[in-house]
């Protein structure tokens, strides 16, 4: 069964099962493996992707509901972007295994708000654990980004 | 992918740490015979490492990048880090294996690092001062160049030169004054790779042609596999096999590709015998261990005569504690890529323990150590728990059976069930004072499921705590269970600091004194009292709380540092915990090589035990675990951190501490410190 795809403005045609789940098919069809697997039902955010504009969780999203649907990855969001600048200056990563998930909340949170305060911040990560602690760092690098982005910074 | 050969390949200056009798020292790579890491400078002027310690998030690649870049005088953007190849011959030089743990990487690693860092600088300054023939006192490195009055040199162009000459045998080091990174800091070495989405962890290596596999455990500890129904995994496109492992306490499945292998797990029919341990309950098992607590046990530490001093004593307190099994929570799931062949072994994996692995590989493949190639990935998440590679083996059987490479990526209900974790415990706690309030009297007895290879750690913290009380006995049990537990950051500390530093706090109140002075008194130790007195200056302690409504302090010592945590706690009217301000002083000794990376320590070790304070148990019900994913285990989220956190180093002149493991022990007593002096409440058993 053939699927389209639009991912990361690509598109993208796979022959595969329309129950299989997003993460699959971007880590292993296409290689897209920046978005990883870490609970398999949708609670702990490190397999986020952006779908028309909303953070889903591709580890529970059948392919078959995301056809012909926007998708935004970690590798769509273009290296110099104020998040990943924010990132790497408030040095927030650790193991790093979360972080692309985080990345792409930040991301989705900053179109939309490009100034948000620091709750509505916290409201954004909630479905997104870091074991190693990075939160504080987190909400640092929103804020940060969201300067650079306003040319604040 | 590298493999092993191409590491070996080395293309201009390389020099080698060795491990010599009279300990590590500096040789070429072409004479080094067991070297522990090579440092490689290149023609066109990069710096390459290849290190023997996994970087699980701790920053270790930076750090031990940055130590040898400071020494060398070399630009960090022109560094580059790559994970050694494993063989038993680059040991870590104090555990004797290759091993990543313990709080002891740049520990164990700062002073050679920074020998060969100069030892390499010398060599280029000798090899510029003979083409110039210029003597040495009026050249100068810096950052990647030899400078000489009419120009400069970049080092690149110098390793053919330097490459003939022998290695200096006193390569001066440079000054603290004359440091550019150490004790400053630079960019995260990994950070790029980890923000793009491209650093390969476990869970990406990939090996051509591999299938997917999984692992199904048995739900109940001690049930066999007794018959595998395939019927209906077969109709499942790109299954392939099914079969048990291990002791049949596990089933291995294997299909195409992860999609099919999923379905294929949820439409396999494994039928498990009835034949568990029934006491695997939350309540039996607290009720187990209290039993245990009446057993009697071995005698760990005994100082006086406590017992009858306790009994004599008209002033006494005493308290029962029960501490939970704790899942590491690492979010990337147990997993790797292997291939076993008649002629050689490949191994892609996220361990803390290479050692390990090369065993596990050895046994499986019956291949000797030279046609076994294992690179070791960014793990996502260690905390101990990937210091166990029975992950590995299984993986190694799979690809073996199946002659075929495979990746193994665990579910994480599987994860869950492996059971590695850090002890449960029962303790009980008794104290005595004099007339005067002088604490004459401590006993603990703690009755815990001790790690099998590590039985020392199930009393570290308490057993050699610096409070010096006369009388002191420290005594444990050891529980047995069918399943082991594992080191979980700070291992024995994680629990005992809890024990011992909440009954501090009760024996303070008994003795009607404040709980800082009353630490003060019972320590001798200049740099402990150092750190708590510190502490309490900058929480504020005895004034009103900035943010919270009440305030706990706690000091606990291990990994070499001193730590003193001091909390704003606040409870809300549906009675949950809020923990508003974390103070947090360290004395890991006379430097801190990465004052930033230290800090992102200190904030994920307060954090992680926060959580463990707050939220993690695992809950078992019938013979099982009940808790089997992030629904049930619950662990911190962004909502629930303190919004402040400060972070101090005090800096001292005794040997380097650890920093990854000794912020992590001090929280939890912290806010039940604070919990019980300002609320009233006196917590013997987490989470609260």
């Amino acid at each position: 069964m053939s699927v389209k795809l639009k991912i990361n403005g690509k598109e993208y045609k796979v022959d595969e099962h329309k129950d299989t789940p997003l993460l699959w098919v971007l880590r292993e069809t296409l290689n897209l493996k920046g978005t990883k697997f870490g609970c398999g039902i949708g609670i702990c955010g490190v397999c986020s992707v952006i779908l028309n504009g909303e953070v889903i969780r591709s580890c529970i999203t059948p392919l078959g509901e995301v056809e012909n649907k926007n998708i935004i990855t970690i590798e769509g969001i273009d290296k110099n972007h104020p998040v990943k600048r924010a990132w790497e200056l408030a040095q927030v990563v650790q193991c790093g295994y979360c972080q692309p998930g985080q990345i792409v909340v930040a991301y989705n949170l900053l179109t939309k708000n490009p100034n948000p305060k620091r709750e509505e911040i916290i409201q954004a990560f909630l479905g997104n654990l870091c074991r190693c602690g990075t939160y504080p760092r987190i909400i640092k690098a929103v804020e940060l980004a969201s300067k650079l982005m306003r040319g604040r910074a | 992918m590298m493999d092993r050969r191409d590491f070996l390949k080395f293309c201009g200056l390389s020099l080698a740490v060795v491990l010599t009798e009279s300990g590590c020292t500096i040789a070429k790579t072409s004479q080094a015979r067991s070297p522990i890491l090579w440092i490689d400078l290149s023609e066109d002027n990069y710096l390459t490492i290849y290190s023997n310690k996994s970087e699980m998030g701790q920053g270790i690649h930076t750090g031990l990048a940055m130590i040898v870049a400071d020494e060398l005088d070399f630009p960090w953007e022109r560094v580059r880090i790559l994970p050694a190849p494993v063989n038993n011959a680059y040991a870590d030089p104090l555990f004797g294996i290759h091993l990543t743990g313990g709080s002891t990487s740049v520990r164990n690693m700062y002073g050679v690092l920074r020998l060969a860092g100069a030892t390499m600088r010398h060599m280029l300054l000798l090899a510029a001062s003979q083409r110039l023939n210029i003597p040495l006192s009026s050249l100068k490195a810096e950052l990647g160049y030899i400078y000489y009055t009419q120009g400069k040199i970049p080092y690149g162009e110098l390793v053919k030169e330097a490459t003939q000459l022998n290695i200096p045998q006193h390569a001066p080091l440079k000054k603290e004054s004359q440091f550019i990174y150490i004790g400053k800091g630079v960019p995260r070495i990994d950070s790029e790779v980890k923000i793009n989405g491209e650093a390969v962890f476990g869970i990406d290596a990939h090996i051509n042609n591999a299938v997917y596999a999984t692992v199904v455990r048995a739900p109940l500890y001690g049930a066999k596999v007794e018959r595998i129904d395939k019927t209906k995994a077969k109709t499942v496109k790109g299954f392939l096999d099914a079969f048990p492992l291990g002791e049949r306490d596990k089933v291995a499945i294997v299909a195409e590709s992860m999609g099919t292998l999923m379905k294929a797990k949820d439409s396999l029919q494994i039928q498990w015998s009835r034949d568990t341990t029934s006491y695997l309950d939350d309540d039996k098992l607290k009720t187990y261990f209290l039993d245990a607590l009446q057993r009697e046990g071995e005698v760990a530490e005994i100082v006086g005569k406590p017992e009858k001093v306790i009994k004599d004593s008209y002033i006494k307190t005493s308290s029962i504690y029960v501490l939970p099994y704790l899942y590491h929570a690492h979010l990337e799931p147990l997993s790797c890529c292997v291939d076993v062949k008649k002629d050689r072994c490949i191994i892609y994996t996220p361990v803390q323990a290479q050692s390990s692995v090369l065993s596990v590989a050895k046994k499986v493949s019956g291949l000797p150590e030279e046609k076994i190639h294992i690179s070791t990935t960014y793990l996502g998440g260690g905390f101990g728990r990937k210091a166990n590679v029975e992950f590995v083996e299984e993986a190694l059987i799979i690809s073996k059976t199946l002659s075929k490479p495979v990746k193994l990526i665990y579910t994480r209900e599987e994860d869950v069930k492996y059971a590695k974790f850090r002890p449960m415990c029962a303790a009980l706690m008794e104290g005595a004072i004099d007339e005067r309030g002088k604490v004459v009297a401590l006993n603990c007895k703690i009755a815990i499921h001790s790690i099998s290879i590590s039985a020392k750690s199930s009393v570290e913290g308490i057993a050699d705590t610096l409070y010096q009380i006369p009388n002191f006995r420290v005594e444990y049990v050891n529980v047995k269970m069918p399943f082991d537990t594992w080191f979980w950051r700070s291992v024995g500390h994680s629990h005992n600091a809890f024990i011992m530093e909440t009954f501090i706090d009760q024996l303070a109140k008994l003795a009607k004194k404040d709980p800082v002075s009353l630490r003060l008194e019972l320590l001798k130790d200049e740099r402990a009292k150092r750190v708590i007195s510190y502490c309490a200056e900058k929480a504020g302690w005895g004034k009103k709380p900035k943010r919270g409504e009440a305030m706990g302090i706690a000091y606990h010592f291990s990994f070499g540092s001193h730590c003193a945590q001091a909390v704003e706690v606040s409870v809300d009217k549906k009675g949950k915990i809020r923990v508003d301000r974390a103070v947090c002083v360290m004395d890991i000794g006379p430097l801190v090589v990465h004052p930033d990376l230290a800090r992102q320590q200190v904030e994920g070790g307060i954090i992680m035990g926060l959580s463990a304070a707050l939220k993690e148990r695992v809950s078992f019900k019938g013979g099982g675990v009940s808790s089997l994913n992030f629904d049930t285990y619950n662990i911190l989220r962004i909502d629930e951190i303190p919004q402040e956190i400060e972070v101090y180093f005090l800096k001292s002149n005794a040997r380097m501490g650890g920093v990854g493991e000794p912020p992590l022990p001090p929280i939890a007593p912290a806010i039940a410190n604070a919990l019980f002096w300002g609320y009233d409440k006196k917590i013997t058993s987490l989470p609260i």
